[in-house]
């Protein structure tokens, strides 16, 4: 049994099951990357495990409890989620911004105290967004704001984190840059991470394990040289491809046919 | 837990801890500085009238330090009330205020702008027209047309949980909708009842009765050190439901509580002294320019409608020519921050 994982998991909106009785082990101290077409319930299973939706069967547990029966500020300790489109406040600073991750860390008249301010500290150094803490969200690059929010998600302190979509938005370096910050926590900590995303080739490069989603179902999971063939590919993304060894790393790319 | 990598170097720790304390700092200046501000403002709207005071003469009376007669019943028996009302009143306004705009994340949501106070006003205006009352019984009609406003907009903007643009939508449509069937009862009005109405409808801080101000009194001494609690929450749900309930907040509970709390106040600032518009509206951000940008000070706020009022208040009753109802004022200074704001709204972004 891994810290985090779902049995039975069923995930909908409104009277739509998008997720049907999925089962998951979230693998510990590892980088999981979720992928899929669009609309394959990949974010929805990423809020799901974070509690963000309440499942309609099955449940998710974390460290072998359900997430319903667990405070929601005990699971902020321990589980982090940066969702794809979180809201700037209007002016914010860097530093005020990453400070809200100590959100769970403070009661309701627990001032700010130098564990807040270290586990700040520490995040900004390790998204390299430390030189920035002045300056307004608004005016960053779309590379660094991304940067920020990762800071305001390491600000929290989990040992998991989970990214829905944190590439998207982002150009091929900007994309390389965060993936390799990710990875680089990972290692620094043994930290769980699971990170949503669309660039199979990215995910096959910078994830330890991939699970492939279609239609509200897990179709393949396992190492990225294991699961990623031309098969799978045609299965997930309706694409015909072919699949061969990344020239640097030997991870397997996809490449259209 | 777990540790991230080594503590970054005392430089980051030094200029984390800098902006922190330079925060602190701006925010205590800020709210002591509007704190004396509406203090010095609440004596001297007792001190100006058909026969003044000096500062001295109405501390002394209000503390009870000196022993005259005649200036006592000037203070206490006359004046005190309406300052008070003024007082409370504006500190009301500006809590709720904010509180809305934060919640709905728009600046433009304040509560006479997404329908509450409309509501306040068709209940009161139904109740002088139709069923002919007068004094609190008026005031009780404008709290229940208020929050029986706000608990509509709720539920009709309610899809498994309720989002801060629907809420808005709706609000409006609510605000025109009450607006028309203000209009309608008023055309059904004797001369009389028609005028009556009207001019409880511009609201005035004057038409405070001692009944609903207490109870004004009382809703701030449990309702603002509330609102202050529960801007933590705010902090959270400012940032996107997703990330707030990431970081564990119960954000329907934290929203249903923070709007409730917003709904009572200005609920009751509605009753004693009708619809003072665009005090609400104004303050939040007033205090926000103060405070420094995303720091949406609850206290600051109530502390600049305080001031915004007692200001309009004096404006209003001894600037004029003629006493004027308040809200005739109010409403002259309110009137352009809004087109300013709806001609600078889309730059910045906030639009919806």
């Amino acid at each position: 049994m891994t810290r985090l994982n779902a049995r039975g998991l069923t995930l909908g909106y409104d009277d739509r099951a998008v997720v049907q009785g999925l089962d998951i082990d979230v693998l510990d101290g590892k980088v999981t990357a979720i992928v899929g077409a669009n609309a394959c319930g990949k974010s929805t299973l990423l809020r799901g495990l974070a509690r963000l939706l309440a499942p309609r069967e099955g449940a998710v547990h974390l460290d072998g409890t359900a997430l319903a029966e667990l405070r929601t500020l005990d699971i902020a300790k321990v589980l982090g989620l940066l969702p794809q489109t979180p809201v700037a406040p209007d002016g914010i600073t860097v530093a005020d911004l990453v400070s809200r991750g100590r959100y769970p860390h403070q009661g309701w008249f627990r001032r700010w105290t130098d564990d807040d301010q270290d586990a700040v500290a520490r995040a900004l150094e390790a998204t390299g967004t430390a030189d920035l803490i002045d300056r307004p969200i608004r005016e960053l690059s779309g590379g660094q704001r991304q940067r920020v929010w990762v800071a305001m998600a390491l600000a929290q302190d989990t040992d998991l984190l989970l990214l829905d979509e944190p590439t998207t938005y982002l150009d091929i370096n900007h994309q390389v840059e965060l993936l390799r910050l990710l990875r680089r926590l990972n290692a620094d900590s043994a930290r769980t991470i699971v990170v949503v995303m669309h660039d199979l080739n990215l995910a096959c490069r910078y994830c330890d394990h991939l699970v492939a989603m279609a239609d509200g179902a897990i179709v393949a999971e396992g190492a990225p040289t294991e699961v990623v063939t031309a098969e799978l590919v045609e299965k997930v993304f309706g694409l015909s491809c072919v699949v061969v060894a990344d020239p640097v790393a030997g991870t397997p790319m996809v490449v259209p046919a | 837990m777990s540790v991230i990598t080594a503590a970054g170097p005392a430089a980051v720790d030094g200029a984390l801890r800098a902006g922190r304390r330079r925060r602190t700092t701006r925010a205590a200046l800020v709210i002591g500085g509007l704190a004396a501000v509406a203090a010095g403002l609440f004596v001297v709207t007792m001190m100006v009238g058909s026969f003044a005071l000096t500062a001295v003469e109405v501390v002394g009376s209000l503390l009870g330090l000196r022993d005259d007669p005649s200036v006592d019943f000037i203070v206490l028996g006359l004046r005190l009330p309406t300052a008070t009302a003024a007082l409370a009143v504006g500190l009301a306004l500006g809590a709720s205020g904010t509180i809305f705009q934060q919640l709905l994340r728009n600046p433009l949501a304040s509560p006479d702008f997404v329908g509450i106070t409309s509501g306040a006003g068709l209940a009161a205006v139904s109740g002088i027209v139709f069923l002919q009352v007068g004094g609190i019984v008026i005031s009780g009609f404008a709290l229940g047309g208020a929050l029986l406003a706000a608990v509509l907009m709720y539920a009709l903007a309610w899809r498994g949980g309720v989002s801060g643009y629907r809420f808005i939508l709706i609000g409006i449509g609510v605000l025109v909708f009450f607006d028309g069937l203000i209009g309608y009862v008023i055309s059904r009005a004797q001369l009389t009842e028609a005028r009556q109405a009207m001019h409880w409808l511009t609201g005035s801080i004057g038409q405070a009765g001692p009944d609903e101000l207490r109870l004004l009194l009382g809703a701030l001494v449990v309702m603002l050190p509330l609102a202050v609690l529960l801007q933590r929450q705010l902090r959270a749900l400012e940032l996107g439901d997703d990330a707030a309930a990431a970081l564990g907040s119960r954000t329907e509970l934290s929203r249903a509580g923070l709007l409730a709390t917003a709904v009572v106040l200005v609920a009751l600032a509605v009753a004693v002294a009708g619809p003072l518009l665009f005090v609400a509206f104004v303050a939040g951000p007033v205090a926000d320019r103060l405070l420094g940008p995303a720091t949406g000070g609850i206290l600051a706020a109530a502390l600049v409608g305080a001031s915004l009022l007692l200001t309009a208040d004096l404006a209003a009753v001894h600037l004029m020519p003629t006493p004027l109802p308040t809200g005739v004022v109010t409403g002259a200074v309110g009137a352009p921050y809004l087109l300013w704001l709806l001609a600078t709204t889309n730059r910045r972004g906030a639009g919806g």
